[in-house]
């Protein structure tokens, strides 16, 4: 027995140890990389002036092998789930010719990138020289709508760190004379970095009135001016579609947005009331309480909200840095405001005040509706609409608990039907056969991106959405007529809150049953 | 390109341009050739090793840390794959730190598995094993397994089961996958030879692809492809549009299970029209003639008919071969894994034959291996053949193995093992009672899969040696040990092209886990019969030893020295005889690319190349009204291996394939059944009923489904159908029919 407990001990000690390099040691020739194989796959000068770095992906030479998604996970370190790289497969439906491909994509380093347009921060650049468009991680405060701005899903949002990540082409490899880690990894010499003329892609892109030339079945790239080029000896077949189409991709509730979204449009929709209201004083604690909740909702949304001061840097491109500086403004007005109405309620110097308080709430709602309206998603170009009603139907209803008349309690029935209306309106998006394809028909993205959102609403969300259609139905509309035969506070308070519960969820299911343009995916 | 990129002129306080969250990434020269990386990887040291999961056989260099990997990259002066990975190379160290490692023994009781010590394991293994042959007698015991263990473990396991513990019974999952070219080859060439190296793919002027999704199954050999200067016709023979066939110059969408038929009636063309070198024939084969007059009947109208190819393809199919300057046939699983399958991949080996296109660059009959071992399964598993390709039932190959080995004869059995399917089958009616299972998953694997989770619960004793305690297989251990996964051990694996190549010890082992080497040592000296393998102590002791194995067989490499010596040359193809390396430089062309049959002899007695044929078989299960459709099944993604016991660790591999199974099918079929892609559908075999989501595609034929095979339902559905002399399942055909679910939306 004791043998055999030296042999066990022997191979418990000898697994232990490791052994490749006491007994391999090897010279390694310390200049041998593989710059060989890649030579020609890098430019050898850089770009012109008019003129950047860009990505070439061969379509011919791609099997489908995806290690480039894999060395770029590998060569930059990144996280377990991380890579900046990656893959798609397009396919025909059409029976006569049998065709499938895949697409490996990276940041398309835009032209005109979404991603710098929208950072309130300026935590991107785009290098003049290279063209190639940089994520400054240390600047970033993790707002995410950088995301939101990228029509290609580039930037992935990292909540353990609180900032997103983006492909940067390997800058520090190219400086060296390497070649990207996509570049380098690639089997069968299908990815390069070429040059391209910025200008010439802007006319193709955004003058050329043809189909889009970028990729079938990719987003428009007339938003950003990716530049990219995936070259093939013939020209791919229009009626491509993903070969993961069917599949939604949840988009993300961001709930510090719903709540900052919602307490900011009850601030401007309180403090506007109380400008025409003669019970000032309750009204204008309801907008200071509403809008300063409102902003910490949106801090809390932030992944670095230490950073979040450097927010007016980016506001000459970014309707978010806009909407941060109007509402930092609004929020200081309306407290003074505030205020002001408990000294001196009713005189004209008030009034005044009321008047540009409300005036910069309405820009700052304004900023908000931008904000969603820039990143070109369909459904969001309704947030004009949205933002407004929902402003006007929360003051209203504040205005109506505090001062209950008649009057009001009929615009409030008014407001929550025009309301009612929109959404009905949504809702019938898609009842005819755009919204059983699977993936969007040449051309007709908006139409099948808003039939999408409504399957959504009336499918996955349908709960909620007939939840929120009773919140606004019940405190919207049956309760004020109610009130109009018979009034009690009950009714005004129940009013007021069912109308803010309905407005929380109709603004969560705004972030939810978005449909975002996306790159072909489904590996 | 080596200016600066853009300067900054902000002050840093307002944008940061550098910082903790910057400093992460940034990079600085890795040395040791790897180019720039990112500065908290920068290794201090690295090494070579083959990577653990297809038979390419790729070099992969381990960044290390103090003798840990704590990285990797593809090297770049390995000869196989030049500086290139598939992705499942570029993550293989993520699954070696999985949560769900096995990292001590297990053993069962009522309630579940509770761990145990080694001394404890061992000590039951060897009282229920050896109670077992008491009270049953030899076959009562078996063992099933693996291509993916190292081949000094592979033939421990075998000598020690057979000559140690008086087994009779073993087989390895290889059987699943090259059991066929196996077969053929030894048939056909009298040993198991694969003929060529991967340079082939670089200089053939002609490729013929049967049965093979080269893109996908082995990524980096169509990296050899696109290599090729020749401007090569390309040609995909394969009932789907696979990347491969999508990626050729012709593509035969034949019927499946055509082939046979397909290739006989390429050799009656290639003989009517006198493409044939007689030369060759003559000098090289033997039974050329019974072949012509076999191949007569397949007339063109006939193999038209049977293949559902057009006549201008088929026509343009036979010019090609029959053009060709240097024509190289490849085959896979396509082939391999068929119920006539044997004799298809000798149909193969008959076109190479008849044209003389063997034993020149850019030619051969050249089998695409599957697993990273697969080529050491087939030589040295001493499981159903003795080692180096010798016979069990051969008198003096038995003596021969006594001798070198320094065992008594009599502990040589001289029965043939049982092969897989008829051990499951003596399970399954309750003859073998204890089985041992080591690097497979056959739950999920093993064709017609409830059938064998049934038996594997009949079992008395079932112990699973594994990497994780999660497969499908381990649910149904009594005991599990704990093995050491590929990077936590040395040995050496050999691939496709015969290139022996060597596995290092990267990585250390979780917990108790210890290498398959070290297990089987311990169970010889457990067991009692320590004494046969005194000299079986280490790898490396034991790579001696297959070298004594093979000397004098076709496979000899009695002249590669030592670990070191395979480490320095990028490994060493066989045959590398003593006295080669007097001669020959091993590291430098010719002699580190090299092909068999270049003098035109082969491995028969006669140095003759057989033509061996049979007639066509009936598929052994077509669909009919109740079950319309033919279900093919096959590789998914490059990121996807096998069962998926290591692929499913890393999270950028999950990330590389569907997140759901799809079952891809034809627009016109999915139109008649009202589905769409993303439908919901339940898929019905006569074995099961599973369910997965639809996608429409043309790349399947109409009537045709596919599936792959990664995904734990799919062999469900498979009918166990197997060729007659390999014995390898039939997993590319069996019979379905579809229906769609309600319709769920999301």
């Amino acid at each position: 027995m004791g043998e055999l407990r030296t042999l066990l001990d022997q191979a418990i000690a000898d697994q232990g140890q490791l052994t490749a390099v006491a007994a391999f040691a090897q010279a390694h020739d310390l200049g041998a990389i593989k710059t060989q194989h890649y030579r020609d796959l890098i430019p050898l000068s850089l770009p012109k002036h008019g003129q950047q770095f860009a990505f070439e992906v061969d379509l011919d030479r791609c099997s489908g092998c995806k290690a480039c998604v894999a060395a770029c996970h590998s060569l930059n370190g990144l996280d377990e789930h991380e890579s900046w790289r990656e893959v798609g497969t397009l396919i025909s439906n059409d029976w006569r010719r049998p065709f499938r491909q895949t697409v490996t994509t990276a940041c398309h380093h835009c032209v005109d990138p979404g991603c710098l347009n929208g950072c309130p921060v300026l935590a991107y650049e785009k290098d003049p020289v290279t063209g190639i468009v940089r994520h400054l991680d240390d600047q970033c405060i993790g707002c995410q709508y950088c995301v939101m701005m990228c029509p290609y899903e580039v930037p992935k949002y990292s909540e353990a760190r609180g900032i997103v990540r983006k492909c940067d082409m390997c800058s520090q490899r190219l400086v060296a004379g390497e070649a990207p880690a996509c570049v380098q990894a690639c089997p069968t010499a299908a990815i390069r970095i070429s040059i391209v003329e910025s200008k010439s892609l802007v006319v193709d892109f955004r003058e050329a009135v043809t189909q889009n030339s970028f990729l079938p079945s990719s987003p428009d790239p007339a938003i950003t001016v990716p530049t990219t080029r995936f070259v093939s000896r013939e020209p791919l077949p229009a009626d491509l579609a993903p070969s993961d189409a069917s599949t939604v991709r949840e988009q993300p509730a961001h709930w510090p947005l719903v709540w900052m979204l919602v307490l900011t449009q009850l601030g401007v929709g309180a403090s506007a009331a109380a400008l025409f209201s003669s019970s000032r004083g309750a009204l204008m604690i309801v907008a200071s309480a509403a809008t300063v909740l409102g902003l910490v909702a949106s801090v809390a949304h932030l992944g670095q909200p230490l950073k979040a001061w450097r927010s007016f840097l980016g506001l000459r491109r970014s309707w978010l840095s806009r909407e941060i500086v109007a509402f930092g403004i609004f929020a200081a007005l309306v407290s003074l405001a505030t205020w002001r109405v408990w000294i001196h309620s009713a005189s004209s110097a008030t009034t005044l005040l009321l008047s540009v308080t409300t005036a910069v709430g309405v820009v700052a709602v304004l900023c908000s509706a931008f904000v969603y309206r820039a990143t070109r998603r369909v459904f969001w170009r309704g947030a004009f609409i949205t933002f407004f009603l929902t402003a006007a139907l929360l003051g209203t209803a504040a205005w109506t608990t505090i001062a209950p008349t008649a009057f009001l309690l009929s615009l409030l029935a008014i407001l929550a039907a025009s309301k009612l209306a929109v959404e009905m309106k949504t809702l019938r998006h898609g009842d005819d056969e755009v919204v059983d394809d699977v993936s969007p028909r040449p051309g007709e993205f908006d139409r099948w991106s808003l039939a999408q959102t409504a399957g959504l609403l009336r499918g996955r969300f349908a709960l909620l959405m007939r939840c929120r259609l009773a919140c606004l139905i019940t405190g919207g509309l049956a309760l004020p007529l109610i009130s109009l035969i018979n009034f009690s506070p009950i009714f005004a308070i129940s009013s007021f809150a069912l109308c803010f519960a309905g407005e929380i969820i109709e603004r969560y299911l705004f972030f939810r049953a978005v449909v975002p343009p996306r790159m072909p995916g489904g590996s | 390109m080596t200016t600066p990129l853009a300067k900054r002129v902000e002050p840093s306080w307002l944008r940061e341009f550098s910082g903790p969250l910057t400093a992460e990434l940034v990079q600085q020269p890795g040395e040791f050739g790897l180019g720039r990386l990112p500065s908290r990887l920068k290794p201090d040291a690295t090494a070579e090793l083959v990577c653990g999961f297809c038979s390419t056989g790729c070099g992969l260099t381990a960044h290390l840390r103090n003798g840990q990997a704590i990285n990797l990259s593809p090297s770049t002066a390995y000869p196989v794959n030049l500086g290139m990975a598939c992705p499942k190379g570029w993550e293989a160290l993520t699954p070696l730190a999985a949560p769900d490692r096995a990292t001590t023994p297990l053993l069962r009781n009522h309630s579940g598995l509770d761990p145990i010590d080694w001394d404890h394991a061992l000590q039951v293994f060897t009282l229920r094993f050896k109670a077992l042959l008491d009270q049953h007698g030899p076959e009562s015991i078996a063992f099933l397994s693996s291509g993916q263990i190292c081949t000094e473990e592979m033939a421990f396991l075998g000598a020690l089961f057979k000559f140690g513990m008086g087994g009779l019974h073993g087989d390895s999952n290889t059987r699943q996958c090259m059991a066929t070219s196996h077969v053929a080859y030894k048939q056909s060439f009298g040993f198991d030879a694969p003929p060529y190296t991967y340079a082939d793919f670089e200089e053939s002027d002609v490729m013929v692809f049967v049965g093979s999704n080269l893109c996908v199954a082995h990524p980096i050999m169509w990296q050899r492809v696109l290599r090729n200067p020749h401007n090569p016709e390309i040609i995909v023979i394969d009932p789907r549009k696979t990347e491969t066939a999508s990626a050729a110059t012709q593509h035969l969408p034949i019927q499946p299970k055509s082939d046979l038929v397909l290739l006989y009636g390429a050799a009656r063309e290639l003989i009517a029209r006198n493409k044939v070198d007689s030369q060759f024939i003559s000098a090289s084969t033997a039974g050329f003639e019974g072949f012509a007059t076999f191949v007569r009947q397949f007339s063109p109208e006939l193999v038209c008919a049977v293949t559902g190819l057009k006549a201008e393809a088929y026509t343009r199919f036979v010019d090609s071969i029959a053009c060709g300057k240097r024509v190289s046939f490849w085959w896979t699983m396509g082939v391999n894994q068929g119920h006539e399958s044997t004799r298809t991949a000798q149909a193969i080996v008959n076109l190479a034959l008849l044209t003389g296109n063997i034993g020149r660059r850019g030619t051969g009959a050249n089998s695409i291996t599957g697993q990273c071992n697969a080529m050491g399964s087939r030589l040295f598993a001493n499981a159903t053949g003795l080692f180096a390709g010798r016979d069990f039932l051969n008198p003096s190959h038995r003596a021969e193995i006594a001798h070198i080995l320094g065992i008594p004869e009599a502990r040589i059995p001289q029965r043939n093992s049982l092969a897989y399917d008829q051990i499951i089958e003596r399970a399954r009616d309750g003859r073998i009672k204890g089985l041992w299972i080591i690097g497979t998953n056959p739950s999920h694997s093993w064709i017609g899969q409830d059938a064998l989770n049934d038996t594997l619960r009949k079992l008395e004793f079932l112990v699973v040696q594994d990497a994780y305690t999660t497969t499908e297989t381990a649910r149904h251990a009594h005991m599990l040990l704990p093995a050491a996964a590929w990077g936590e051990k040395e040995g050496t694996f050999i691939n496709s092209e015969r290139r022996i190549g060597l596995a290092k010890k990267i990585s250390r082992a979780p917990g108790a886990a210890l290498a398959d080497f070290h297990i089987f040592r311990l169970i010889a000296h457990y067991w009692g019969c320590g004494n046969l393998f005194q000299a079986w102590t280490s790898p490396q002791a034991v790579f001696q030893i297959l070298k004594h194995l093979s000397a004098n067989t076709p496979c000899d490499f009695t002249g590669i020295d030592d670990y070191r010596h395979l480490d320095s040359a990028g490994g060493i193809q066989w045959p590398w005889p003593l006295g080669a390396a007097e001669s020959h430089d091993v590291t430098k062309a010719p002699n580190r690319e090299r092909r068999l049959f270049e003098n035109g002899r082969f491995f028969h007695a006669d140095g003759k190349a057989r033509f061996i044929f049979d007639q066509p078989r009936e598929l052994p299960e077509k669909p009919d009204a109740e079950f319309p459709f033919a279900l093919l099944t096959g590789r998914g993604t490059t990121a996807q291996w096998h069962t998926l016991t290591r692929t499913n660790k890393s999270e950028i591999l999950r990330q590389l394939s569907p997140a759901e199974l799809q079952v891809e099918v034809h627009p016109h079929d999915a139109k008649a059944l009202g589905v769409r892609s993303g439908s919901r559908v339940s898929i019905a075999s006569r074995r099961a009923t599973i369910e997965a989501a639809v996608l429409v595609t043309a790349t399947v034929q109409e009537g045709q489904v596919y599936l792959p095979m990664h995904d734990p339902a799919t062999n469900k559905l498979t009918f166990p159908a197997f060729d007659p002399h390999s014995r390898q399942p039939s997993y590319k055909f069996c019979a379905v029919r579809l229906a769609p679910l309600s319709r769920k939306r999301k």
